[in-house]
């Protein structure tokens, strides 16, 4: 246990001396920021653009429009940006044989896999908090509807899909041999949830629904439980992925 | 008694054989030069000697317990330098062997005071520069902190001089001699001089197998031709100087002659007594009028023995 302490601050540093971390808050902090400013200035903007040749009138945007800002930046961008950034956190380790001084101490690899996920969730779990939290704060100011009564039911499960995509960029990062054939296996198995998707049978138990119906489970428009099939099945295919990454990682020659 | 002991060994990636039926004994508390040339299979063994690589066939122990593959417990008693060890760039040389020290198990206070010992033994003692900004000398030094950090009972450096200028090899040579006594050391080099300079025992790989192994006095005094070096200056006829040399190989007087024509010398090998040899052979090069502008005995180097072992 001490050993996955050891390994998971030596993760911090490094993400903070990289300045990795930095660049996360700055990107999910302004992301928070974004999203209220964006839902009031849309109807501006598009106002701005088309002038009075508009044909319909805009309606005013409300709470609903600022989480729906959040879904999606949080998916098409906070996401995108922790792939990109740690998609080479295994394979690097193992390609530049940094390990190789730590294992040959007695540091197990299974600390090492372990550890990455459980600093990589806590990163993951802060920014988007992070970004979480900026948004409501200024939802609430901006916004004094009450059309978005249920938002950490709505967020959950972006989180624990989240958490299955980290586990993803361990798993890939630990089968490649670098950063971009990660990469291309995380986007590989992203795009297969999307395909999955066509199916309307698979919807409940797709992964992938676990970050578009967030704004019916803002309103109470879908029921949470109905999903819940996604969610347990990205929880344990996200210990799958661990398992995988152990043993993938046991037999790797460093 | 051996702390390592290598039992009939082999490794295979794919259908390449790197190592065939190895047999290798390192004595405890001895400076033992693995010795071999590229691709000779000293980097395989050692990886296989701390687990890091799995073996196809034979045993491997460490202190009289047998290695496993992966996570083997033989490697709290061993401390181990890569040919280009790697680190954490952005950590300094003292957080870096912190965090190495907090995996060996060293209590705080202690892990503390080898911290300082380890680093002023090395030369890094008050460096608060991030790694990154080290020479390849440093990365050694600090290398070489690591793997002592544990304070281990077997150290193993593979090829730890090899990319060092000639004043960072001298002060990691003489680091790795005041170590003797301490701790057995395994020190796998291609640089013989390094061997001969500071090891005790040596084993010479060549294709997989240990070609022999013992200590360099003995293997001296098995493999090493008596040998005499004549140089001419460049006027000197060589057609006859060979056929004279020749007519010494049939007289029974010398056994070999190697001609190195870009320096005009000649190494003449030979089995009898040096002073009878050398008479003789001035002797016959004054009646033919060939005078050498120098003869000198040769003593027995390790490159010649490790040529003469791998022929």
């Amino acid at each position: 246990m001490k050993n996955i302490y050891y390994f998971s601050k030596k993760e911090f540093l490094e993400s903070w001396r990289t300045s990795r971390l930095l660049i996360l808050m700055i990107i999910f902090l302004i992301l928070g920021i974004m999203n209220p400013l964006i839902a009031i200035l849309t109807p501006d903007i598009i106002q701005m653009s088309f002038g009075d040749s508009l044909p319909v009138n805009i309606p005013e945007p409300t709470s609903l429009d600022s989480w729906g800002q959040f879904y999606q930046n949080m998916t098409q961008m906070g996401l995108i940006v922790i792939t990109l950034l740690f998609s080479g956190t295994m394979s690097g380790e193992v390609s530049k044989g940094t390990l190789i001084n730590l294992v040959t101490k007695g540091l197990k690899r299974s600390t090492v896999v372990i550890s990455k996920s459980i600093y990589l969730i806590l990163q993951w779990s802060f920014c988007m908090l992070l970004a979480f939290f900026v948004t409501w704060a200024y939802t609430l100011y901006y916004f004094t509807d009450d059309n978005s009564p249920h938002v950490f039911l709505a967020v959950f499960p972006l989180w624990i899909f989240g958490i299955l995509l980290i586990t993803t960029i361990l798993l890939t990062s630990t089968v490649s041999k670098n950063s971009y054939e990660g990469l291309l296996l995380t986007g590989g198995f992203v795009v297969l949830l999307f395909v999955m998707n066509i199916f309307d049978k698979f919807e409940r138990y797709n992964p992938i629904t676990l970050t578009s119906e967030n704004i019916n489970f803002l309103q109470g428009a879908s029921n949470i439980g109905n999903y819940m099939p996604a969610m347990l099945i990205s929880f344990f295919l996200s210990l799958l992925f661990i398992y995988l990454s152990i043993v993938i990682l046991n037999k790797k020659k460093l | 008694m051996n702390i390592i002991e290598v039992k009939n060994v082999s490794k295979s990636f794919g259908s390449k054989q790197v190592l065939d039926g190895l047999h290798l004994g390192v004595p405890k508390g001895s400076i033992f030069g693995f010795v071999g040339g590229n691709g000779a299979g000293k980097t395989t063994t050692m990886k296989l000697i701390l687990g890091l690589e799995e073996t196809t066939k034979g045993d491997i122990f460490v202190g009289g317990e047998k290695v496993t593959f992966g996570n083997t417990k033989t490697n709290r008693i061993t401390g181990y330098l890569p040919d280009v060890p790697e680190f954490y760039p952005y950590m300094s040389a003292e957080e870096y062997l912190t965090f190495c020290g907090e995996f060996t198990g060293l209590k705080k206070a202690e892990r503390k005071q080898r911290i300082k010992e380890t680093l002023t033994l090395v030369g890094l003692e008050g460096n608060k520069k991030r790694i990154k900004g080290f020479s390849r000398g440093m990365k050694q030094r600090l290398g070489i902190a690591q793997a002592m950090l544990n304070n281990p009972e077997l150290l193993i450096c593979d090829e730890p001089t090899s990319a060092l200028d000639p004043e960072g090899r001298n002060e990691f040579l003489e680091l790795l001699a005041s170590l003797k006594g301490k701790m057995t050391i395994l020190f796998s080099t291609h640089i013989l001089g390094d061997v001969e300079r500071i090891c005790d025992y040596v084993g010479i790989l060549d294709e997989g197998k240990l070609k022999v192994s013992s200590s360099i006095e003995a293997l001296k005094q098995t493999y090493a031709k008596s040998q005499i070096e004549l140089s001419f200056d460049e006027a000197a006829d060589f057609s006859i100087l060979i056929a004279e040399l020749n007519a010494l190989i049939e007289q029974e007087i010398i056994t070999e002659v190697e001609k190195i024509n870009e320096q005009n010398q000649v190494i003449i090998s030979y089995n009898k007594d040096y002073t009878d040899v050398a008479g003789v052979l001035l002797e016959s090069l004054i009646a033919k009028k060939i005078m050498p502008v120098s003869l000198r005995k040769m003593n027995p180097s390790l490159e010649s023995i490790f040529l003469e072992v791998i022929r």
